[in-house]
C-alpha cells in the first residue's frame, strides 16, 4: 500500500507521499484545484464543447438533451459562410467578416496613437499632473454600459442631441444628422468611440516606458543639437518599439474579440457587425446554438490567422513583440 | 543687438507672454484642451442630463444646464410610488450580490494559487502557468455558448436553474478574474524575500500560518488591488449577465440601463441618472487605490 501511494505521489507530486516534497506537492495540488477546476470548467470545457456543438444541430428544441443532437458535419459552418450578414458584398456592406477586420486593425492603430499622444502630454512636470492622469484614465474605468450611453444620448438623431446642435450652430450643417444609423459614418464613429475608452490602457503602459527611458539619451542629443522631433524620432520611438508591438497585439486580439461596444452603440446595425455580435445574434437571437458556435470557431480561427499574419510578416526574427 | 532698458512694463509683459507661450508649449496646450474636453464633456453630459426635468429633456434643442438638481429621473429609478417605476435600488443589490462575492472568493482563491506556483515546488507548474494565459485568447462570446447549453443540461440533471441564477453569474466572473489575478499576486509574492517565511517555518508555523500571519499582511496593497479589480469586472459585466439574466427582478445593473434605454419612450435623463450612479462607485474606488491599481489595469485590464 505505502509503496503504490509512494508511486502515485511521486508521479504526481514530485516527492515521495510522507516526504516534504511530498507533502508540499499535495499542499500546492490542494492550493490550484478549486482556480484549476474554474477555469476548466467554465473556460476550457466550453472552449472544447464550442467545436463540438459546430458540428451539431443544437437548437432550442434540443437544448436540454444536447448530446442527442444530430451530427450535421459542417452544414453549421456552410451556413455562416454563405450568410448575407458574413459575406463580403460590397465596400458598403462588408459582412461581418471583413468589417471586422476592418474594424479592429483601424481601433487598435487609433487607441495606441491617441495613447501616445496621451503619455507624451503627461510626461512633463505640471501643476495638476496627478489630477490630469486621474482623469485620462476615466474613460477605461467607467463601466462601459455608461460610456456607450452617453455616446448614443450625445449622438440622438434629433435636434436635441447635443452634437447635433452644436454642428448647426457652428453652421457645419443643416439638417440633423442620425450619427449612428449612417452607413460608413456609424463605422467611423465606432473605431473613434473603441480609441476613446481604450486609449488610456496603451497610455500607461507607454508612460511606464517613457519613464525608464534614461535622460542621459536625451541630454547627448540635445548636445548635438538635436530638435524636439528629432529626439522624439531618434531616441524615443526606438525605445518604445517593444512596447508598441506588445500593445498592437493585445488590443488587437482584445478588439477582435469584443462584442458590447458595438452592440450597445449600433447593435450591429449599419455596416458595424463585427463576429462577435453576429455570433450573439445567431445564437441567441435566432436560436440557432450550432451555428452559433461554428461562427464562434470562425472568429476564433481567423484571430489565429491574423495573429500569424502579424508574427509573420511584421515582426522581424530575433525581435520580441 | 544691446539689451532691451526701454523699461515699457506693457513690453515686458508681452516679451514674458511671448517667451512663455513658445511652439512646443503651445501644441501641449492645444493636445491638453483637446484631450480634456473629449474626455469630460461626455461625463459632464452624463451629470448634466440626470438632473434635467421631463420638460427639460423633451424640448427641441438640448438644455446643456439644467435649471437645478431636478430628481425627476431618481425618483423614476428609486420611487414606488412614481410611473414607471424602475425599482433600480434591487438591481443595484443584485449587482452588490455577484460582485462581492466575486471579489472576495477571487482574492481566497488567487492568494492559495499564487502561493503554490511561487513557493512551492509541484509538477505541472508551467503548464498551469500557461495554460492561464491561454485564456487571454479565447471570446467570451464564443464561451457564452457552450456555457448557455452546458448549464441547461446540467440544471435540467440535478434541478437548478442556470436562468437568473446570480451564482451562475459569480462563478463565470471568477472565471474571468482568476487567472490574472492568480498571475499579479504571483509576481508579487515571488518579490517578497522567501527567507521571512523560512524564518517563520523555523519557528515552527506550518504552511497556513504563514500564509495567514506573514505572506498576506505582506501583500495587503496587491490583495486590495485584486479584491478591486475583480469587484469591476463583476459590476461592469455585460455579455453573461444580458445571456443568463431574463427577469427584471435579478437583473444587474447593466441590463437594466439597457432595459431603461429601450423603453419606448426615450427617457435619456433616466438613463444617464442610472448610468451615473453606476459609474460613481467605480470612479471612486479607482480613485481611492489608484495608485496600486495602475500595475493591475496594465498586468490584466479589463479587456
Amino acid at each position: 500500500m505505502e509503496k503504490i501511494l509512494n508511486i502515485i505521489s511521486r508521479k504526481l507530486f514530485g516527492g515521495e507521499w510522507d516526504t516534504f516534497r511530498g507533502r508540499e506537492g499535495r499542499l500546492a495540488w490542494g492550493f490550484i484545484t478549486p482556480t484549476g477546476l474554474i477555469v476548466f470548467g467554465v473556460v476550457l470545457f466550453p472552449a472544447f464543447f464550442s467545436a463540438w456543438m459546430s458540428f451539431h444541430d443544437v437548437t432550442l428544441q434540443n437544448l436540454n438533451s444536447v448530446f442527442s443532437a444530430p451530427f450535421v458535419g459542417l452544414e453549421n459552418y456552410r451556413q455562416v459562410i454563405t450568410d448575407f450578414a458574413f459575406k463580403f458584398q460590397s465596400i458598403q456592406r462588408m459582412g461581418a467578416a471583413v468589417t471586422s477586420i476592418v474594424y479592429s486593425v483601424l481601433s487598435t492603430v487609433l487607441t495606441i496613437l491617441v495613447g501616445l499622444g496621451a503619455s507624451l502630454l503627461l510626461n512633463r512636470k505640471f501643476r495638476g499632473q496627478g489630477l490630469a492622469r486621474a482623469i485620462f484614465l476615466l474613460p477605461y474605468v467607467a463601466p462601459i454600459v455608461s460610456v456607450a450611453f452617453v455616446w448614443r444620448v450625445m449622438l440622438d438623431p434629433t435636434r436635441s442631441g447635443v452634437i447635433n446642435d452644436i454642428l448647426i450652430r457652428l453652421g457645419l450643417t443643416s439638417d440633423p444628422q442620425a450619427f449612428l444609423s449612417t452607413r460608413g459614418l456609424a463605422l467611423v464613429l465606432v473605431i473613434a468611440f473603441t480609441a476613446w475608452r481604450y486609449f488610456p490602457f496603451a497610455m500607461l503602459l507607454i508612460t511606464a516606458r517613457l519613464q525608464a527611458i534614461d535622460q542621459s539619451y536625451y541630454e547627448s542629443a540635445a548636445v548635438d543639437g538635436a530638435n524636439a522631433w528629432q529626439k522624439f524620432r531618434y531616441v524615443t520611438i526606438p525605445r518604445l518599439k517593444t512596447v508598441l508591438g506588445a500593445l498592437f497585439v493585445l488590443r488587437l486580439i482584445w478588439t477582435f474579440n469584443k462584442f458590447n461596444d458595438i452592440f450597445l452603440l449600433t447593435g450591429g446595425g449599419y455596416g458595424t457587425n463585427v463576429m462577435p455580435v453576429l455570433t450573439y445574434q445567431f445564437a441567441f437571437e435566432s436560436y440557432n446554438f450550432g451555428k452559433g458556435a461554428a461562427s464562434g470557431m470562425i472568429l476564433l480561427g481567423m484571430l489565429v490567422v491574423l495573429l500569424t499574419v502579424y508574427f509573420l510578416f511584421f515582426v522581424r526574427r530575433g525581435e520580441d513583440i | 543687438m544691446k539689451k532691451n532698458d526701454s523699461g515699457s512694463k506693457a513690453r515686458n509683459l508681452i516679451g514674458h507672454v511671448a517667451n512663455w507661450l513658445n511652439p512646443g508649449r503651445l501644441i501641449w496646450a492645444v493636445g491638453m484642451t483637446f484631450f480634456l474636453t473629449g474626455i469630460l464633456f461626455p461625463f459632464f453630459w452624463m451629470l448634466s442630463t440626470s438632473f434635467k426635468s421631463y420638460t427639460e429633456i423633451s424640448g427641441g434643442s438640448p438644455t446643456y444646464l439644467p435649471s437645478g438638481f431636478q430628481l425627476d429621473a431618481f425618483m423614476e429609478l428609486f420611487n414606488p410610488a412614481s410611473t414607471p417605476f424602475w425599482n433600480f435600488g434591487q438591481n443595484l443589490l443584485n449587482s452588490l450580490r455577484v460582485a462581492v462575492p466575486t471579489a472576495i472568493i477571487a482574492v481566497i482563491l488567487s492568494i492559495l494559487g499564487a502561493y503554490a506556483i511561487a513557493r512551492l515546488r509541484f509538477p505541472g507548474k508551467e503548464f498551469f502557468l500557461n495554460g492561464v494565459l491561454l485564456i487571454y485568447l479565447f471570446p467570451s462570446v464564443l464561451l457564452v455558448i457552450p456555457l448557455f447549453a452546458m448549464l441547461a443540461q446540467l440544471g435540467g440533471t440535478f434541478g437548478f436553474s442556470a436562468q437568473d441564477n446570480l451564482w451562475v453569474l459569480t462563478l463565470t466572473y471568477l472565471s474571468r478574474t482568476l487567472p490574472v489575478a492568480t498571475y499579479m499576486l504571483t509576481n508579487y509574492f515571488r518579490s517578497i524575500p522567501s527567507a521571512i517565511e523560512e524564518q517563520g517555518m523555523v519557528d515552527g508555523a506550518s504552511r497556513l500560518e504563514v500564509i495567514r500571519y506573514i505572506t498576506i499582511p505582506l501583500s495587503i496593497p496587491s490583495i486590495v488591488t485584486i479584491a478591486t479589480y475583480a469587484f469591476m469586472i463583476a459590476w461592469n459585466e455585460f455579455l453573461y449577465a444580458l445571456v443568463f439574466l431574463n427577469s427584471r427582478g435579478k437583473f444587474t445593473v447593466p441590463i437594466q440601463i439597457k432595459t431603461i434605454f429601450g423603453a419606448p419612450t426615450p427617457r435619456p435623463n433616466v438613463v444617464m441618472a442610472a448610468s451615473l450612479i453606476t459609474t460613481i462607485p467605480i470612479v471612486i474606488l479607482y480613485l481611492s487605490i489608484q495608485k496600486y491599481l495602475q500595475e493591475g489595469l496594465t498586468a490584466g485590464a479589463t479587456d
